[in-house]
Parts: structure tokens; C-alpha cells; sequence
């Protein structure tokens, strides 16, 4: 196993990947344990602001700022939230990075990661990409923005005009890629820690129903994303632990 | 005389990133949408060198690889892996199968050329035929 991890490190070093956060990377190695200590999974969100704030933020899910949150330490938050909601956290991070990563070096665009409640929301027919996972841990990976976006995305990718992406074909196949590489990212990140999963293929599609089916026992993170007028919505639902 | 390069990825979307990203250079592509579908075409065509996809329908492109490096006839041709995928067990996996290099996605065109260059003398065509 040492052997393994000194060859893939050295590996990963001649083919220039990019680490995933060490906090993210532990706190996953952690919680895939089942029965990991409770203090040892708070301090490694501790030790990372943007997880804390995170987990704060989903713990307080019915509050509009932080003035308002009833749950203020990352402690409460894990008791409230549990071990699943870590997990899920903990998937969250590669998601958005991966998603910004690909807006950043596909698009030209910087996607900026912002509370779901801050942003109005897709309304009406609007473009949802999902990609299932299962194995030791089951859920899926949402990806939804409105059609104009989903065709400015496309036509960006393609290196064509918004006016002139008229093959829905085409957008579905840009999106379904986008959410190809984010879940790629997080599901290596899954693998490594210890969660073998499988993806399934991608399903691409127009829809009105925005409700999101979450797994018996699991939990559920919304992440929104903005740049001008593209706002991407990145749902992840997880249950640890299952198989 | 130009060169032949097989993007070998389900998604028309990334195949056409590869291709654009070559374009400005004396190649000549040639694309496939999964494993089985490369095989043949990496029979058939000979290619200078092979961009590679993991996840795929019918045939994933590590299943590919292990059939190409089974046959003498096309076991020498270069492999890029390009791939979302980066988990551990995958890469040594693939490591050990024999390709060139590794690239994750999202990348940049830079980043593949680069890449490409290290395996196969890229020329850039004259800026008319570029354009």
C-alpha cells in the first residue's frame, strides 16, 4: 500500500494533477470510517475556513445571513448535521471546484460560489444534467441552469455565438461533459478515501420538476454558482455507508 | 506528411476541443465515441498517436488500452489518457498498461499540446493553412 501510494504520488507529479485540498482529502478518509471521532472530524473542518463556513451554513439551512444562525460551532453543527452531512460536505468541495475549474479553463469564465438562497433560482423549463453513483456510497450529482445559460455554456465550449447554438443535441452533450468532469473529479477523491463507487452514465435533459429525490437515510448540499448572468446549481445527494 | 491522431471519447464535445486544439498544426484526425470503435479505428488507420478517454459506453477506454498493448501490430502506438478521472487504483492501473501521459479534465489546449509534443514532432502548418 505505501508502495502504491509513493508510485501514485510520483505519478501524479510526472503528469502535473492538481492535489485536492488536504483538509477535503482527510476529512473523506475520515468519514468514510463510519465511526470516525467526532473531535478529530471537527478539527479538520476547523482547521479549513471555507469548510466551516460551509457546514455552518448548511446547518443554519432556513437562515437568509449569518446573523441569524441558531448553530454557531462546528461541533453543533456535525451533531446536528452527523456524520452523512460531513460526508456530503466533504463531497461537496471537489464538485465546485472541478465545475469552477472547468468554467475557468473551458469557458474563460470565474464562476463564484455563492449561498443557493442568495440567488434566484431556475424557473420554469430550465436544463438538468444528473450522474448516479453507487457502490459503497449512493447518490447523484445535479447540475441544473436555465436553457439561455445552458446554450450560452454550449456556444462558449463550441466557440460559436449564443444565436447560432440551435443543435439542442450539442448543448446536451456540453452540459452532460461538464457534469462528466465534475463528478470524474469528485468521485476519484471518493475511490481514494476509501468509498468505491461506479458512475453511471449521464442523463441530460429539459425539465420543469425541480424537486430532488434524496436517498433513504442520506442528506443533501446545494451549491449556486455565479458568473454574469450564467448561474449554475450543483446539487449533490449522498448515502454514506450503504452496500 | 501529416500526422494522424485518434481522440477516442464518447463526448462529440471533447473530441472537438482535441481537434481545435491540433488544428493549427499538420495533423490529421481522425475520432471515435468508444473503445470498440477506436480499436478499428486504430487498425485501420495506423494513427501517430492516440488521445484516450476512460469512461465510455460499449467499451471504456481501459479495456481498450489493455487490447491495443495485446497487439503487436498496434501495441507501439503512444497513449494519452484523457480523462476526469484521477483516483488512484485507475492511474497506477493504467500506468502499468503503458501510455505516454496523463491529462485530467478540465484541461487546457496548451496543456494537451505540450503533452503531445513530448510524444509525437508536432509541426504547425503555414498560417494559411491554419486558418
Amino acid at each position: 500500500m505505501a508502495a502504491d501510494n509513493q508510485q501514485y504520488d510520483e505519478l501524479a507529479k510526472q503528469y502535473g494533477f492538481a492535489p485536492v485540498p488536504e483538509s477535503v482529502s482527510r476529512l473523506t478518509q475520515l468519514v468514510a470510517q463510519q465511526y470516525a471521532d467526532l473531535d478529530e472530524i471537527a478539527a479538520v473542518i476547523q482547521s479549513d475556513p471555507v469548510l466551516t463556513k460551509r457546514l455552518l451554513r448548511v446547518a443554519n439551512s432556513h437562515a437568509t445571513c449569518e446573523a441569524e444562525y441558531t448553530i454557531d460551532t462546528v461541533e453543533q453543527a456535525i451533531m446536528r448535521y452527523g456524520m452523512g452531512g460531513a460526508l456530503i460536505l466533504a463531497m461537496g468541495t471537489p464538485l465546485a471546484l472541478a465545475l469552477q475549474k472547468a468554467f475557468q479553463t473551458m469557458i474563460g469564465l470565474k464562476l463564484e460560489q455563492f449561498p443557493a438562497h442568495q440567488l434566484v433560482g431556475v424557473n420554469g423549463e430550465h436544463m438538468r444534467g444528473s450522474i448516479g453513483f453507487s457502490g459503497k456510497v449512493n447518490g447523484h450529482v445535479y447540475l441544473r441552469m436555465t436553457l439561455q445559460s445552458s446554450r450560452s455554456v454550449a456556444a462558449s465550449i463550441f466557440g460559436c455565438k449564443p444565436e447560432e447554438m440551435n443543435n439542442a443535441d450539442e448543448i446536451r452533450d456540453a452540459i452532460g461533459e461538464l457534469l462528466n468532469i465534475m463528478t470524474g473529479n469528485f468521485k476519484s477523491n471518493l475511490c481514494d478515501s476509501g468509498l468505491d463507487c461506479k458512475l453511471e452514465p449521464p442523463k441530460v435533459g429539459i425539465t420543469d420538476d425541480y424537486s430532488t429525490p434524496i436517498e433513504r437515510g442520506g442528506g443533501i448540499e446545494r451549491i449556486a454558482f455565479r458568473a454574469g448572468s450564467i448561474h449554475p446549481f450543483v446539487e449533490v445527494t449522498a448515502n454514506p455507508w450503504h452496500g | 506528411m501529416a500526422l494522424k491522431i485518434l481522440s477516442v471519447d464518447d463526448s462529440r464535445t471533447i473530441r472537438l476541443i482535441v481537434g481545435k486544439a491540433f488544428k493549427p498544426y499538420d495533423c490529421d484526425m481522425v475520432e471515435a465515441s468508444n473503445g470498440e470503435e477506436g480499436l478499428v479505428a486504430a487498425a485501420r488507420e495506423k494513427p501517430d498517436l492516440i488521445i484516450l478517454d476512460v469512461t465510455m459506453p460499449v467499451m471504456d477506454g481501459v479495456t481498450m488500452l489493455t487490447k491495443l498493448k495485446a497487439d503487436d501490430a498496434l501495441k507501439a502506438i503512444p497513449v494519452i489518457m484523457l480523462t476526469a478521472e484521477s483516483g488512484r487504483e485507475n492511474v497506477l492501473h493504467i500506468a502499468k498498461l503503458g501510455v505516454r501521459d496523463y491529462l485530467v479534465k478540465p484541461f487546457k489546449d496548451d496543456q494537451l499540446i505540450e503533452k503531445a509534443g513530448r510524444v509525437i514532432p508536432l509541426q504547425k502548418k503555414p498560417v494559411a493553412a491554419a486558418a
